[in-house]
């Protein structure tokens, strides 16, 4: 093994090391300093902190596009790619998105505590990134969950709040005894944490197969696909708004980025077929069969919801249902589209919590009926919200229709004799339009129906700039999908 | 060469310009009427500069071929196929570019002063930018699928211009009508288009490596492929374009839409229906030229040459009939459409292309001029309630003199250069299109001299009418007396400025200056027609008759009170009516084509209701059904048990202890276990 260079070294680790420094210092700085401060000064005080930590993360990973070459440390712990340092990149803008949101809202008397912790989140996430060694996976996967249990019940007063942080907490725990379970078969029998060498093993036995099958049902906790999305609509209605929207987009982002590797590259001996005159064991398989199941548990039950977190919630089972699709198509363009996809949902995930977050408190809630009128009372957020939730339902030219247009073409390319993967294209395509009804349900609510209260939304400059921002992110992302489709195509081929 | 294609790669930025000024004017309060008219301005004056310095780059060139460079890039693709867009920049687009950011700015300008007192003012400015800007795009497009893109866009725009005022009954009719008639057009258009791209394989027009669809390798495969009707798939294409310019260019029998859209405000009127839009068919035809003229042997080009005629004849003897001052421009309009597309038909890229140019300052002066008179004379739009004009609007009598010697063909103004150049070819072409356009130009000098009579000469008749009787109600009418006055200038600046282009710019286009100018510019491969004195003299001679014959009945006695019959009814009798009732083509649609359209409307809706709606409903219910199932089930029952009910109960009685206690998450654990077991069973049972 050749030595790696002390620079490249020093490079690869100053994103989370800046980090690890920005949450201590947010800590420190609200317990010396700020106790005394209104707390307004204290959350956007220790806001800009945590912004500040991460641009400079930020600043650090576009230094990593510099390298020579991948890095590599003590074994695969840190693998540093230009396709993790961009998907660092994306968790790294996530996050501060999510603290921008923040700032406006309420988090609590803790204020300190909760940045921190959302760094000490988003720190996990990056590390499960780059990451291609099964024992660091579980570990950044726990930092982040555990991250993400305290905030969701940082609403100290509700009761809401506490309830869902543990339920969240205890199906999380007991998902987390499932993945490390599957993961000890899967050491077990390859004798390796190596993510490369496991699938240099080519040693197909059944209790491989038990380990493959129980990483999966882990990881189908994190992504929330049914069956094991109950947790969801409970922990997105009662985690404060920013969190939720962290649940939902940070952390999805690194757990389909992490599973990817595992499936692509892990088990890419054990993909089965899921075809519609075929089935035969694999992760394909199971992903299908879980993949189908959310598209249509989560749009159908999406129907009947008034809440619009809960509704982003089942919305949210079905979209991991979609991305399932791409993983079905086990190709490399069925990757590349499964990450393309993500980061336009994050995106607009997140926008649509962001405005969601800073609407919901003067308009006494997150019920729809809540929002009926708004259209009038906050034109600029509403005219966001319609780019966003259109974008969900997968209106062109928005980034969420080539989103869904490249799963389902990387599902139908990837056996194009006898069309194998049709019924789970059609399905998704039917269940897309079901979707459409209740994103519109919605949209009615801002623009048709009349609300009780007329007057005016105020919300601050620097909010309705980064929803903006991400507005038009989404835009492009639909006017240009082919040129970032190429990148990511290109950086996965280095895989 | 390098400079023109620097310059290609940037034409986007012209229609940009109006594009963003049209978003920007959508989020202005209503109130903000100096910043939207500020932006719109300023948005057009740079498109226009931007279309200027393409022009004028585009200047100078020598050799066989009309300059042209083009800027083409994927939109997106998917697998092998991809989405090609491009822009292109010739003498066509160029030419057409300035000339409607030019018009389309003083236009603007007018329009600023004939909405003055509109509450919508900011919407109107919205949509007339997203026209332009639409326009723009049109033009600039190297690109069937972006031509077609903002041909709807264009299309769009005029339907909620004319129904700008769409609390009014009869504009809300004609916005339908206008956007039903030109949509039977765009039906073929677009088939025209799918053919094109099937049978070419390509979306770009030109491109630098000689395979676009308009180029050489591939035309020349058009027309060895024979297809039906004894066409040839060429001659098939260029029959469905020229359908979808037929409804576009209101040529006959698309034709009824053009005249009801004089319901929309009078700056549009001229903008859309007298100097762009209505163009658009025109340029397209010329834009798609080369598969026209490879349809040579078929009898597409004759077909064009006497749609042209019909209509050019058509509508002139319905102008001659009329009493609204926009009726008998619109009908007036039609029938220049129709001289385009006969000099087009006769094998005249240029000659049509130049009348069109010509035709749009002309025909925008003389509406905005009809603008002025009718805010002049506080919402008058019938030609018999007026009078006298000249004396009140000297401003405006002037501008719209230049403007009717320019339609009328009066010798070494615009429009005489140019109508005398379609003359000139068609009558190389056919004696009998010949002999009926120029009969067409008598008659436009004639009902233009009767319009001159009527509206500027003798005396005010409009007196004793009333008030707030007129069609343009926008509540301006109701100050100031009944007298007629002149407008404010920066609603006679605009047509001042046309009038000079009115005047001066046959020039471009005379044979007479070291050979004829615009036609090296734009077709220099293209032989020019023989100069004819015949055909020059004959011409003229028309003209000068139209206008003496006019003077005789209108002019040396002119209508005294508003009442008066017109004088050519007593001559004419009966078939002055069928000229006023428009040769009762509405009434004859009325009663075939819409009656059955209607019927078999009927027919569907009862199919609709009793099948599709039963389907569909039945298909929602299920859906809905399943929706509480599953939430129910899935979610309240076996999960939550009444999350939300219990919710407040919990907070009373019971601490978050002993709901988990209660079994809940239990449930949960259970469900993710059954959920499990499933997956493994199903595994290992495929195994």
């Amino acid at each position: 093994m050749t030595p790696v260079p002390y620079c490249s070294i020093f490079t690869a680790l100053t994103p989370v090391l800046i980090l690890v420094i920005g949450a201590f210092v947010a800590l420190t700085l609200d317990i010396v300093r700020l106790r005394r401060s209104t707390m307004t000064v204290r959350n956007r005080t220790l806001g800009m902190v945590s912004i500040l930590a991460l641009l400079g993360a930020a600043v650090a990973l576009t230094r990593q596009f510099g390298l020579p070459g991948p890095v590599t440390l003590l074994g695969q712990t840190l693998v540093v790619n230009h396709l993790t340092s961009l998907f660092n990149l994306v968790i790294v803008g996530l996050t501060i998105l999510t603290i921008v949101i923040s700032m406006e809202g309420d988090v609590g008397r803790h204020v300190g505590e909760y940045y921190a912790t959302l760094l000490f989140g988003s720190i996990g996430m990056l590390l499960l990134v780059s990451t291609e060694e099964l024992i660091t996976i579980f570990v950044a996967l726990e930092l982040t969950s555990i991250c993400l249990y305290i905030l969701t019940a940082f609403h100290k007063g509700a009761l809401r709040s506490q309830e869902a942080a543990v339920k969240y907490f205890m199906f999380g725990a007991i998902s987390s005894a499932f993945l490390l379970f599957g993961l000890s078969y899967v050491y077990g029998i390859t004798g390796t944490t190596n993510i490369r060498e496991i699938a240099a093993q080519t040693t197909s036995s059944t209790l491989l197969s038990v380990g493959l099958l129980f990483t999966v049902v882990g990881f189908g906790f994190k992504v929330a696909v049914v069956p094991f999305h109950l947790w969801a609509p409970d922990a997105y209605e009662g985690a404060p708004t920013p969190v939720a929207a962290f649940i939902a987009t940070g952390s999805k982002v690194a757990s389909f980025f992490v599973l990817v590797k595992l499936l692509f590259i892990g088990f890419a001996g054990m993909q089965g077929t899921a075809f519609c005159y075929k089935f035969s064991s694999g992760w394909t398989m199971l992903l299908a069969s879980t993949g189908a199941a959310s598209m249509i548990l989560g749009n159908v039950v999406a129907i009947t919801q008034r809440n619009i977190k809960r509704l982003l919630a089942y919305s949210s089972i079905a979209h991991a249902g979609y991305v399932f699709i791409g993983f079905v198509a086990a190709t490399e363009f069925g990757a590349t589209s499964v990450l393309f996809y993500v980061i336009v949902y994050a995106l607009t995930n997140l926008g649509a919590f962001g405005v969601l977050a800073a609407l919901a408190n003067r308009a006494g809630g997150d019920d729809m009926e809540h929002f009926a009128g708004m259209a009038r009372r906050a034109p600029f957020l509403s005219v966001l919200m319609l780019i966003f939730f259109l974008s969900l339902a997968g209106i062109p030219p928005l980034g969420g229709f080539f989103g869904k247009f490249y799963l389902f073409a990387a599902a139908v390319q990837s056996e194009s004799t006898k069309f194998g993967l049709l019924w789970l294209v059609i399905l998704g395509i039917a269940m897309s339009a079901v979707s459409l009804y209740y994103y519109l349900i919605v949209l009615k609510h801002f623009y048709i129906i009349d609300g009780k209260d007329k007057s005016r939304i105020q919300t601050p400059v620097y909010l309705n700039t980064a929803l903006a921002a991400v507005a038009v992110a989404v835009v492009l992302l639909g006017l240009f999908p082919e040129q970032v489709l190429a990148l990511l195509k290109g950086l996965v081929a280095q895989l | 060469m390098e400079h023109l294609d620097h310059l290609a790669k940037q034409q986007w930025l012209i229609p940009l310009l109006p594009l963003v000024a049209a978003g920007i004017q959508s989020l202005l309060p209503r109130g903000k009427r100096k910043l939207s008219a500020g932006i719109c301005l300023l948005a057009m004056g740079g498109a226009c500069a931007l279309a200027l310095r393409a022009f004028f780059a585009t200047l100078g060139h020598h050799g066989d071929e009309p300059v042209r460079a083009v800027w083409n890039f994927t939109w997106f693709a998917f697998g092998n196929t991809s989405l090609d867009m491009g822009f292109i920049l010739d003498p066509l687009t160029a030419g057409m570019a300035a000339m409607v950011s030019f018009v389309g700015f003083w236009i603007f300008v007018n329009a600023t002063g004939y909405m003055h007192d509109d509450e919508n003012f900011t919407r109107f400015f919205c949509f007339l930018s997203l026209f332009a800007a639409a326009m723009l795009g049109m033009v600039i497009s190297n690109n069937l699928l972006l031509m077609f893109m903002c041909w709807e866009l264009v299309g769009l725009c005029s339907y909620l211009l004319i129904g700008f005022w769409y609390f009014k009954p009869s504009a809300a009719a004609a916005m339908k009508k206008a956007f039903i008639t030109t949509r039977v057009g765009d039906v073929g258009f677009f088939i025209g288009i799918l053919l094109l791209y099937w049978k070419t394989g390509t979306l770009n027009l030109y491109t630098p490596d000689g395979t676009g669809a308009l180029q050489q390798e591939a035309i020349a495969k058009l027309i060895t492929e024979p297809y039906f009707w004894g066409l040839t798939v060429a001659g098939f294409i260029a029959l469905m374009l020229f359908i979808g310019a037929m409804g576009k260019s209101a040529q006959f029998p698309l034709h009824v839409w053009l005249p009801d859209a004089m319901e929309g405000p009078t700056p549009v009127s001229a903008l859309i229906h007298a100097a762009t839009m209505v163009a658009a068919g025109v340029f397209m035809v010329g834009r798609m030229f080369p598969v026209f003229t490879a349809s040579s042997a078929d009898w597409v080009m004759d077909f064009v040459m006497w749609v042209g005629c019909i209509t050019a004849v058509f509508s002139a003897t319905i102008a001659v009939a009329q009493f609204d001052i926009k009726r008998v421009l619109a009908y007036s309009t039609c029938s220049q459409l129709g001289f385009m597309v006969m000099a087009l038909g006769a094998g005249g890229l240029s000659a049509g292309q130049f009348h069109l140019l010509t035709h749009a300052f002309f025909k925008a002066l003389l509406f905005l001029g009809s603008g002025c008179v009718i805010i002049g004379t506080h919402h008058e739009q019938d030609m018999r309630k007026m009078g006298g004009l000249k004396k009140y609007m000297p401003i405006t009598f002037w501008c719209y003199f230049i403007g009717y010697l320019a339609l009328s063909g009066f010798p070494l103004t615009a429009g005489f250069f140019s109508k005398d150049e379609v003359l000139l070819q068609t009558f190389y072409k056919n004696k009998l299109v010949w002999g009926l356009a120029t009969f067409a130009a008598f008659l436009t000098a004639f009902y233009m001299t009767r319009q001159m009579y009527m509206v500027f000469a003798g005396m005010w008749r409009g007196g004793d009418h009333g008030r707030g009787h007129g069609h343009d109600d926008h509540g301006h009418g109701h100050h100031g007396g009944h007298e007629p006055h002149e407008v404010p200038w920066n609603m006679w600046l605009p047509i001042a400025v046309l009038s000079v282009f009115a005047l001066l710019m046959g020039w471009l286009g005379t044979p007479w200056l070291k050979g004829n100018l615009f036609h090296h510019y734009v077709a220099p491969h293209e032989e020019a027609p023989h100069h004819s004195n015949l055909v020059l003299w004959l011409s003229i001679g028309v003209g000068l008759i139209g206008i003496f014959l006019g003077w005789l009945i209108y002019g040396r006695n002119t209508m005294v009170r508003a009442t008066d019959a017109d004088p050519l009814q007593a001559k004419l009798g009966g078939l002055f009516t069928a000229l006023n009732r428009k040769w009762y083509v509405d009434e004859i649609y009325e009663a075939t084509i819409i009656r059955l359209t209607m019927a078999c409307g009927t027919l569907f809706r009862v199919f609709d209701k009793l099948v599709i709606d039963g389907v569909l409903h039945a298909i929602a219910g299920l859906t809905k059904a399943l929706s509480q199932v599953c939430r129910w089930i899935g979610d309240e029952l076996l999960i939550n048990g009444g999350f939300d009910a219990s919710c407040e109960g919990v907070r009373g009685s019971g601490s978050l202890l002993s709901k988990l206690q209660s079994g809940k998450v239990q449930n949960y654990f259970a469900f993710l276990s059954v959920g499990t077991i499933i997956l493994v069973v199903v595994y290992f049972f495929k195994q």
